[in-house]
């Protein structure tokens, strides 16, 4: 008997020890990745379920749950968190994923309520539909759909059917997080779509999706800016808010690994695979035409607009005047000093947060100032670069104070300014890459959302730089054509004497 | 035609470079303005287009006061032409057009006008082979040449220079200089501050010599470079500069005249041996012989030197009876009186301070 019970325990020990040996990658134990770097994304707070189990470890914030796949590759990272659902879809694209088997905890998800006039009548319908969703067994169905049997290429919800009598929801979802919301077929998809799809049809709204990041939409939601916020992870301090929804759903969070690379595609193959997925499927070549498009828009107006702004405030101020200036130089001072997105971020929460501009719209104001500021400091540089004597020289043979400036000193300020200006243009298209913070779908974040679905960083990041290059190659031409075209010095003995007859 | 009356310029940090600044310019007048540095010529003249506005006081230019607000002075200053030290031409026009565009753009020509007037004017002051070239290609010379055709493209009633030459290689001076002589032939009404005298004085008929905020001496260039009647003028004419001391006892420092005399002889690079006989001279007859022999000594000295004429001179005047200061027992001084650069007078004179003994002398150097 006592012999049996040994064999027995030595029996249940070997299958308990043994997986260990076949798959101990799978088998660690999240304490043994203490001190090592971590990625999550940044935003959803997965972080606190592992914090006081790994003190050590320091976490790395990515905005793209795609970019950790990355970064582990690379071996920025050891490990990251991520929801079980998001990891179904990346293990589908990269075989040699693979997760702890312990787990770090769950999460729920709920949804912001916007501070707006809407929020209590809302807040009420959305607890109401969720209770009632999990009473007639709409949760379950959902989850499986969406997320046990999650697949890329075919799931889809419908978008259409709306009323609209109750007026439009806009509604802040992710837009590169499958199988929550994403982009397919060039149409916005995923679980959170086909809730709020859902919930419209039965109140009675039509909803219309906005893409922010992450960390953009508590903020955007708070301001009023958005009705409604999807897939915010439930923590003490975003309860303090008070305008959470309960819980619809909730999922495990998985710690991801690297396991064995097994590949069995050759290098060339990889790489037309790689090229077909990025480009030809879906027919997603567009989507990078039409974020280069917008792009292009938001540079053009800003610098179309913040030239005229520049012009006209400079015009205003070039006699001296002690209190325009000081103005002037106070907000150039704030506008200057401030990180683009902090003030695109403002200028949409904020400053025009209960308006219904555009995201691209609110770009293009804010990046109108910001070349208004630079074009008002390169006047006056150019302005101070021309020497006394000639507004004296023009002065006293009776040169109007308009006509001065016109005639003489702003056609020799425009020799001094003009190369700063072509580098401020690059400088501008550069600095249009963050517009996806507020929901502009630039060609970055077009980027950055084919990347979410293809999970390819190498044609995605080299086709965008190559697109920027030419977009400034293009706009530094037309600015090289018009410093050459006013050039006094380029011009020919027959332009200069113009109407002249007989000249020798 | 021009009138300017108790004119006051004061500048922020308070310097006061015009006083109290009466003047009538009339037509036909080529006045040179002159006088030392910091006396207010340039701001004079600037004030007269109200490129410097001044404090207080009236212009009246042709029955119109231009200091009054609502005055349009760009209509004013196309009648006054300006040309400045530093010629000022449009750096991004070329020379055909610095001439043609004030005339198409302020006086409303057509463009062939413009330029058949430019061309007349280019070729007036020699410089037709230049139309297509910019400022920053031409000399000095030229481009004032070029800025003063600019000027006259306006037909101004006035051309005021503000020291046109200033800025320019002394071989350049001239080809401006004639060109502004020209015009003061042709009768143009003009106003040139200068620091060239000889120039003022061929092109000028009035001469304004500036000093203690104001116009200190005017005259008709014979007047103001042969007989300057203020002490000023006549000083700021010959260049002179001079040092003066009052001895009362043989117990007069000295040491520290002859080291105010080394800096001064420094400053106006006389020769150390030439102050060397000034100072035994002085030492001779002030200290050895007068106030050794009188009762109650008062002496002045005055050292005296002309750049112009390069004559450092020596006053001495003093109360009491007459010494003869020649008979003295220093072989030194002796052997200075005769030698052939040195010259000696004495007098008396009227002087109601009772200074009535006079000695002057002077000393020349000849370049061994």
């Amino acid at each position: 008997m006592k012999r049996i019970a040994v064999l027995i325990v030595l029996f249940l020990s070997l299958v308990a020890v043994m997986p260990l040996f076949a798959d101990d990658v799978t088998k660690q134990s999240i304490e043994s990745f203490d001190g090592k770097p971590i990625g999550v994304q940044t935003a959803v707070l997965y972080e606190e379920l592992i914090a006081d189990r790994v003190p050590n470890t320091t976490f790395q914030y990515y905005t793209m749950p795609n970019d950790m796949i990355l970064a582990l590759q690379s071996k920025k990272i050891s490990a990251y968190l991520i929801e079980q659902v998001g990891f179904g879809v990346q293990k589908a694209n990269h075989p040699e994923l693979e997760t702890l088997d312990e787990l770090p905890g769950y999460i729920d998800a709920t949804m912001i309520v916007g501070n707006n006039s809407k929020q209590d009548t809302l807040l009420a319908q959305l607890n109401e539909f969720i209770a009632l969703c999990r009473a007639d067994g709409t949760a379950d169905e959902m989850y499986d759909y969406w997320i046990n049997n999650f697949d890329p290429e075919t799931s889809t919800c419908d978008t259409t059917g709306f009323s609209g009598e109750n007026g439009i929801l806009s509604v802040a979802v992710e837009g590169g997080y499958e199988p929550f919301s994403f982009v397919s077929n060039g149409s916005l998809s995923g679980y959170d779509i086909d809730f709020i799809c859902r919930f419209s049809r039965a109140y009675g709204y039509t909803p219309v999706f906005y893409e922010v990041p992450f960390e953009s939409i508590a903020p955007g939601v708070e301001t009023g800016k958005y009705d409604i916020g999807m897939n915010i992870v439930v923590s003490e301090e975003r309860n303090e808010t008070g305008t959470l929804t309960d819980v619809y759903y909730s999922c495990p969070v998985v710690l991801v690994v690297l396991g064995e690379q097994k590949s069995e595609l050759s290098f060339f193959q990889q790489i037309s695979n790689s090229f077909y997925k990025t480009f030809i499927r879906e027919n997603r070549w567009k989507l990078f035409l039409q974020g280069a498009g917008v792009t292009v828009l938001i540079t053009l107006v800003s610098i179309l607009a913040g030239t005229g702004i520049g012009f006209a405030v400079f015009m205003f101020i070039r006699r001296g005047g002690k209190i325009p200036n000081g103005i002037t130089d106070f907000f150039l001072w704030l506008i200057h000093g401030m990180p683009t997105v902090l003030l695109l971020m403002i200028l949409y929460y904020i400053v025009f947060g209960s308006s219904r501009l555009g995201g691209m719209w609110v770009s293009a104001v804010g990046f109108s100032l910001m070349f208004a500021c630079s074009m008002i400091d390169m006047l006056r540089v150019g302005y101070n670069a021309i020497g006394r004597g000639q507004f004296e020289a023009s002065t006293a043979l009776g040169y109007s104070d308009t006509l001065r400036f016109f005639k003489i000193i702003l056609p020799q300020a425009a020799r001094h300014f003009l190369p700063i200006y072509r580098n401020e243009v690059v400088t501008l298209i550069k600095e249009t890459s963050v517009v996806g913070y507020i929901a502009v779908l630039d060609l970055t974040k077009i980027s950055d959302l084919v990347r979410s679905r293809t999970y390819e960083a190498f044609f995605p990041l080299i086709l965008t730089a190559i697109m920027y290059f030419v977009i400034e190659t293009i706009m530094t031409y037309i600015v090289k054509r018009i410093d050459i075209s006013i050039d006094p010095r380029r011009r020919s003995q027959a332009d200069i004497l113009k109407g002249i007859k007989e000249w020798e | 035609m021009i009138e300017i009356k108790h004119l006051r310029k004061e500048f922020d940090d308070n310097t006061v470079p015009l006083n109290d600044v009466n003047l009538v310019i009339n037509r036909g007048d080529v006045i040179a303005v002159i006088g030392p540095s910091g006396t207010g010529k340039s701001t004079l003249l600037r004030c007269i287009n109200m490129l410097t506005e001044p404090t207080s006081g009236n212009i009246i230019v042709d029955g119109e006061d231009i200091t009054e607000r609502g005055c349009n002075l760009n209509e004013v200053r196309k009648k006054m032409g300006m040309v400045f030290q530093s010629f000022n031409l449009f750096g991004h026009l070329t020379v055909i057009e610095n001439i043609m565009n004030p005339q198409i753009t302020l006086l409303g020509k057509s463009r062939q006008e413009a330029y058949d007037r430019a061309m007349e004017l280019l070729s007036s002051v020699g410089l037709s082979s230049k139309v297509f070239n910019y400022p920053d290609e031409l000399s000095g010379g030229q481009q004032q040449r070029i800025a003063i055709a600019r000027t006259l493209a306006m037909d101004p009633e006035i051309i005021l220079f503000d020291e046109p030459t200033s800025a320019l290689d002394p071989s350049m001076i001239g080809e401006v200089q004639s060109v502004i002589k020209l015009l003061a032939k042709s009768g143009r009404t003009m106003m040139i501050v200068t620091h060239e005298m000889d120039f003022a004085r061929k092109v000028a008929n009035r001469v304004l010599f500036m000093d203690e905020g104001g116009i200190y001496e005017e005259g008709t260039p014979k007047e103001i470079f042969e007989h300057p009647k203020r002490e000023k003028t006549r000083r700021f004419i010959q260049r002179l500069s001079s040092l003066s001391y009052r001895i009362q006892g043989i117990d007069f420092d000295i040491e520290a005249m002859n080291e105010e005399l080394q800096g001064y002889g420094e400053k106006l690079l006389i020769e150390s041996e030439r102050l060397s006989k000034l100072s035994l001279a002085i030492e001779e007859i002030c200290i050895n012989t007068i106030a050794d022999y009188s009762e109650n000594p008062d002496i002045i000295v005055k050292v005296e030197y002309s750049e112009k004429k390069d004559i450092l001179s020596l006053i001495i005047t003093y109360k009491g009876p007459y010494f003869d200061v020649r008979d003295t027992d220093s072989e030194l001084f002796k052997e200075l009186l005769s030698e052939p650069t040195t010259s000696y007078s004495e007098k008396t004179v009227d002087d109601p301070d009772g200074f009535v003994n006079r000695i002057d002398m002077s000393f020349k150097w000849v370049e061994e």
